[in-house]
């Protein structure tokens, strides 16, 4: 046998594909996946929504009241006691405790935590000027409980977070971005939810003062502040003029009568002036 | 936009460490290829089989091991892709190339051992690959892999 020296060119050991367009192909199946567990999960987040009991709510918002440096309020305790009350007692929101509590911040918002808190900030409170306009502000929380759209976001960020732990594992930098960057997609209502929020709470201020003036007095004076509609395009609220509008066509519709509105208690007025 | 990459500093360290990976990673690897062509050219006559030697007796003058290794290191974005890979299944063609150039390095090494020996071919050729380097086997490390290669330099007796 002769030994003939030849060289061999070609290289069977690696692949030819550039290393970009395998990463490429890679992080776009990622995507489609993540794409498709975010659709299912939603899906099922709202089937379970409505079938979660209040009572299991109960115990889940223990663990989320305390993340706020908040205090109760018994003068806002008071007004949404007063919404309550004018609830039908067949109302499944009366298995709520609930309790509003006051944060110390300029943010001009209010949220509705799972358990029944209802956190208001302070710069919100500044804000507003009448009695009527504080009660859709409440009724509007009351109405994400009763729409139960905390828990549809909940249902959701705990899934994503599961689905990211599954595919990187438990503590890896690209599980957590993953986290975050959903998480941030989801920590607010969408406009729907909003709507519908927005809706529920006039019905509510209706049935507590008989008509539906001030309804719209916050939105305006939000939306004389917001300016511009073009970030609202992407934002998850809704533009406050689009809120006035909405509200106003509704009053039209229902045939609300709007009378004058009642100016703000003393003991809510201290806290405002107090900043 | 600062306080963004401050926030998430671990994943933008990452980011960073998987650019530069690639890039002077695909440098050193192209580079790597040349030198491996060239001296593979050179050293062509050299025969290396890995069939055992059976020779007559007083063919042969003199045989040694001769033994050569190369360490390979892997990258953030070589990494990367293997994680991403890990996902979806199928060839893991980030680590191909490692695991191929380390082995010819290894060979290209013993071979030269042989000729600086004056041995006119190398028999019994073996190769072992391992993953070395405090991270080997170890989650979310960058580690290394060594290929080795052995063999049995043969010198004949040539009139």
């Amino acid at each position: 046998m002769k030994f003939t020296p030849k060289y061999i060119d070609q290289n069977v050991n690696v692949s030819k594909t550039h290393p970009l367009v395998e990463m490429a192909w890679l992080i776009g199946g990622l995507l489609v996946l993540v794409v498709v567990l975010y659709l299912i999960l939603g899906f099922t987040a709202e089937l379970a929504v409505t079938k979660i009991p209040i009572r299991a709510e109960l115990q889940l918002g223990e663990y989320f009241a305390d993340n706020f440096d908040s205090v109760d309020n018994p003068a806002l305790q008071q007004r949404l006691q007063q919404l309550l009350e004018t609830l039908p007692t067949e109302s499944p929101l009366h298995q709520y405790d609930f309790i509003v509590q006051l944060v110390e911040s300029d943010e001009i918002n209010a949220l509705a935590l799972p358990g029944g808190h209802i956190v208001v900030f302070s710069g919100l409170l500044e804000q507003v000027a009448s009695e009527n306009e504080l009660a859709l502000v409440l009724a509007h929380e009351l109405g994400h409980f009763a729409h139960r759209d905390h828990l549809r976001r909940l249902g959701r960020g705990l899934g994503l977070t599961l689905g990211a732990m599954l595919l990187f594992g438990e503590d890896s930098s690209a599980g957590r971005l993953a986290t975050n960057l959903l998480l941030v997609s989801e920590s607010r209502y969408s406009r729907q939810q909003e709507s519908d929020a927005d809706r529920w709470g006039l019905e509510l201020l209706v049935a507590c003062y008989g008509h539906a003036g001030g309804a719209t007095d916050f939105f305006r004076r939000a939306a004389r502040d917001a300016g511009s509609h073009i970030p609202y395009l992407m934002a998850s609220h809704p533009h406050p003029d689009d809120r006035v509008r909405e509200l106003q066509a509704l009053i039209a519709a229902k045939g609300y009568p709007v009378a004058i509105t009642e100016s703000l208690r003393e003991d809510l007025l201290t806290v405002g002036s107090e900043e | 936009m600062f306080d963004v990459i401050l926030q998430n500093f671990d994943l933008f360290l990452f980011f960073c460490l998987a650019v530069l990976g690639y890039t002077c990673g695909t440098i050193a690897e192209k580079r790597h290829y040349k030198s491996i062509i060239r001296r593979e050219k050179e050293l062509l006559k050299l025969m290396v089989v890995n069939a055992e030697g059976h020779f007559a007796e007083g063919v042969v003058k003199q045989s040694f091991l001769v033994n050569g290794s190369a360490v390979i290191s892997n990258d953030y974005f070589k990494r990367m892709l293997a994680i991403l890979r890990n996902i979806f299944g199928g060839r893991v063609k980030a680590y191909e190339s490692l695991i191929d150039r380390s082995r010819r390095e290894a060979i290209l090494r013993m071979k030269q051992e042989a000729r600086a020996k004056g041995a006119h071919m190398i028999v019994n050729l073996r190769l072992e690959t391992s993953t070395i380097g405090r991270a080997a086997n170890q989650k979310n490390q960058v580690g290394s892999i060594e290929a080795l290669a052995y063999g049995t330099a043969v010198v004949m007796n040539r009139k």
